[in-house]
């Protein structure tokens, strides 16, 4: 389902608006023959909190690789902060952050002279290098640290670390790849914090997560990229709405019988008019319609009528799951964690969007 | 709507120049190996090894097969120097391949310095370490009683040598790593061609006492060519056996070809690491 269409005109920004991102038929093909991205457009921009979504294996990486300099697309047109990726690498280069999907920090350094080197790298003006440098170890809650080796670091503090080094310079558009995979829910919290703050300060966030509670709480507008194309592309709540309408959960007393009766009353009473799905759950009915909110008491007054006594009732908007079910027919959400971490493993080794150095 | 062919924006642009891009990797590299003690020791403690033990174990046999005159520690200490250098050289692709798999080299390609600077920068700090190296070697050497004929300046001549001599080695070992892009492999390949070229070349004998085959391996191996030219500078005596040339008198016999089997060498291989290095940090897709 493409629902690109229908939000682009409310969405876009007004033409004097610039854009951090614009991408035209962007087709990315390996040497091997891996077709990684296969014709991908999007515009992003100036400001905003932009979550690229997809499975592992949809072309994230491919993409972002891409707008980050270290891909040359195969086919199409993009320019990054107004710089083509071809001819303008350098400007670029000097006007973005780019955190890789793997931690990547020189453990033989400690956390300030990480920074101190990332600052060297970018040319950070020496003047504002030592003030920089604690104001970034502050956001990221790395001062008490800031002599200690990265070697010695959790996960989540090399994470932050890698993150402090993205934005030495203070780059007006930042590429966070999957910046939270593997992280405890804390640890987890504590960047988003961080990347909401930057974002506050007028900093151009490119996310790719493969995490939908993530892309929900942080993103304002999202795509979703799956085998290479974009399939929808919307503000997360327009997004839910869109495709999956509300979901009324109603609790039952009365067993079996009176569950499927119920179900029976939604489907032929008419109380919703846009032929609403209903789903026989453990304890009661689950109804999905656009007008779950408008139209439930009638429900619940014609329950009580037929008889069927009402324990529980909530309306609630469906999840980004909801909508990528509806989209592509499966969740994206593993139910366990620790299983599409190991997919993930598995999928890199085996694709062809090695995340190591310049090869791919 | 068609995308702006001009940039609409101003952008921060960076300070940087070439001289601060090599700088920075220069210290980088620096901290590194100061940070690892072992990796340091270790590559001084080996030919330090080898140069007691041959001296203390070799050095009355040896010393009938070599000139008169010539002590077994002054002929064995510009070998041990050009040994330092193939062990220090080996690390420069080690220290690649880590980069590759921790992530720290794809990060250094997305910033804006300069590519050629940030090889140029670590290269600079693993050729500070050859020097540094071999002066502790030379200065360690003649402590045990060996004697550099030409003096203080032929000393530093020995140490331009080493140099010069690590390029080539230095260009494979970086080749290699980027050929595998695994450490382990980087590593055997390096270990697994030193020792037994060190023992095929004129390092440890005059090349005249070996068998005939080992004499031709030696024509062919670039150690030979590094050795006799520190040795030639050491004994201030023109000590190339593998080819018989003439033309330029005294010590140049040696020098003269040595240095222009060196400088194709480092060239030729250089090139190919050059291209290597360009090649994996280029956008292309491959």
């Amino acid at each position: 389902m493409r629902t690109n269409q229908a939000d682009r005109s409310g969405e876009q920004p007004p033409d004097d608006r610039r854009y951090a991102v614009k991408a035209e038929d962007l087709e990315l093909t390996y040497a091997d023959g891996t077709e990684a991205v296969s014709g991908v457009s999007m515009a992003v921009p100036e400001g905003e909190f932009f979550g690229f979504l997809g499975p592992n294996g949809a072309g994230k990486t491919t993409t972002i690789k891409v707008l980050a300099t270290l891909l040359n697309p195969t086919a199409g047109t993009v320019h990054v902060n107004g710089f083509d990726v071809e001819a303008d690498q350098q400007a670029i280069r000097e006007s973005i952050g780019y955190m890789a999907q793997e931690t990547s920090v020189i453990t033989e350094m400690t956390a300030r002279e990480n920074l101190r080197f990332a600052c060297d790298a970018y040319g950070v003006p020496r003047g504002d290098r030592s003030d920089r440098i604690e104001e970034l170890l502050d956001l990221v809650d790395l001062a008490d640290v800031a002599g200690k080796r990265a070697e010695g670091f959790s996960g989540g503090m090399k994470k932050r670390l890698d993150a402090a080094m993205a934005l030495v310079h203070r780059p007006p558009l930042v590429f966070l790849d999957e910046p939270t995979t593997g992280l405890d829910p804390k640890a987890r919290n504590r960047l988003w914090d961080y990347f909401e703050e930057i974002n506050d300060r007028g900093t151009t966030i490119f996310l790719t997560t493969q995490y939908l509670e993530e892309a929900d709480h942080l993103c304002d507008r999202l795509s979703v990229i799956l085998d290479g194309e974009i399939v929808a592309e919307g503000a997360p709540e327009t997004l839910k709405r869109e495709v999956g309408g509300e979901i009324l959960d109603v609790e039952l007393d009365d067993g079996s019988d009176a569950r499927v009766r119920a179900a029976e009353i939604v489907r032929e009473d008419g109380i919703f008019d846009d032929d609403p799905t209903v789903d026989v759950t453990d304890d009661g009915i689950t109804v999905t319609s656009r007008e779950s909110r408008t139209r439930g008491p009638d429900l619940l007054v014609a329950l009580r009528d037929a008889g069927i006594t009402v324990t529980g009732f909530n309306v609630r908007s469906p999840t980004l799951d909801d909508v990528f079910l509806a989209i592509t027919g499966e969740h994206l959400d593993d139910e366990n964690p620790a299983a599409s971490d190991a997919d993930a493993v598995e999928s890199a080794a085996g694709s062809t969007t090695a995340p190591d150095g310049g090869d791919r | 709507m068609s995308t702006e062919t001009a940039p609409d924006r101003e952008i921060s642009r960076t300070s940087n120049s070439f001289p601060r891009d090599v700088w920075t990797n220069f210290m980088r590299w620096n901290i590194n190996a100061i940070r690892n003690p072992f990796v340091v020791v270790s590559s001084l403690l080996q030919p330090i090894i080898f140069l007691v033990l041959f001296t203390q174990v070799f050095g009355n046999i040896a010393g009938g097969a070599l000139q008169t005159g010539v002590s077994y520690e002054s002929y064995l200490l510009p070998a041990i120097a050009v040994q330092i250098s193939l062990v220090v050289a080996s690390s420069s692709g080690i220290g690649l391949v880590d980069d590759i798999e921790s992530g720290v080299f794809q990060k250094t390609l997305v910033t804006p310095m300069n590519r050629a600077a940030v090889f140029l920068g670590k290269t600079l700090s693993e050729l500070i370490r050859i020097v540094v190296q071999v002066v502790i070697i030379l200065g360690l050497g003649v402590v045990l009683g060996a004697n550099v004929a030409t003096g203080i300046p032929g000393a530093l001549a020995i140490v331009g040598i080493a140099v010069l001599f690590s390029l080539w080695f230095l260009a494979f070992s970086n080749t290699v790593a980027l050929i595998t892009r695994d450490q382990e492999s980087t590593i055997i390949a390096a270990n697994m061609l030193q020792l037994p070229l060190l023992f095929v070349s004129s390092a440890f004998l005059p090349v005249s006492s070996m068998p005939p085959w080992i004499q031709t391996v030696a024509t062919y191996n670039p150690i030979t060519y590094g050795v006799d030219a520190a040795r030639a500078i050491m004994l201030d005596a023109d000590v190339m056996e593998v080819l018989d040339v003439t033309a330029f008198g005294g010590i140049w016999n040696t020098l003269v070809p040595s240095l222009a089997v060196l400088i194709v060498l480092d060239v030729i291989l250089g090139a190919v690491a050059v291209y290597m290095i360009n090649r994996a940090s280029s956008a292309s897709v491959q």
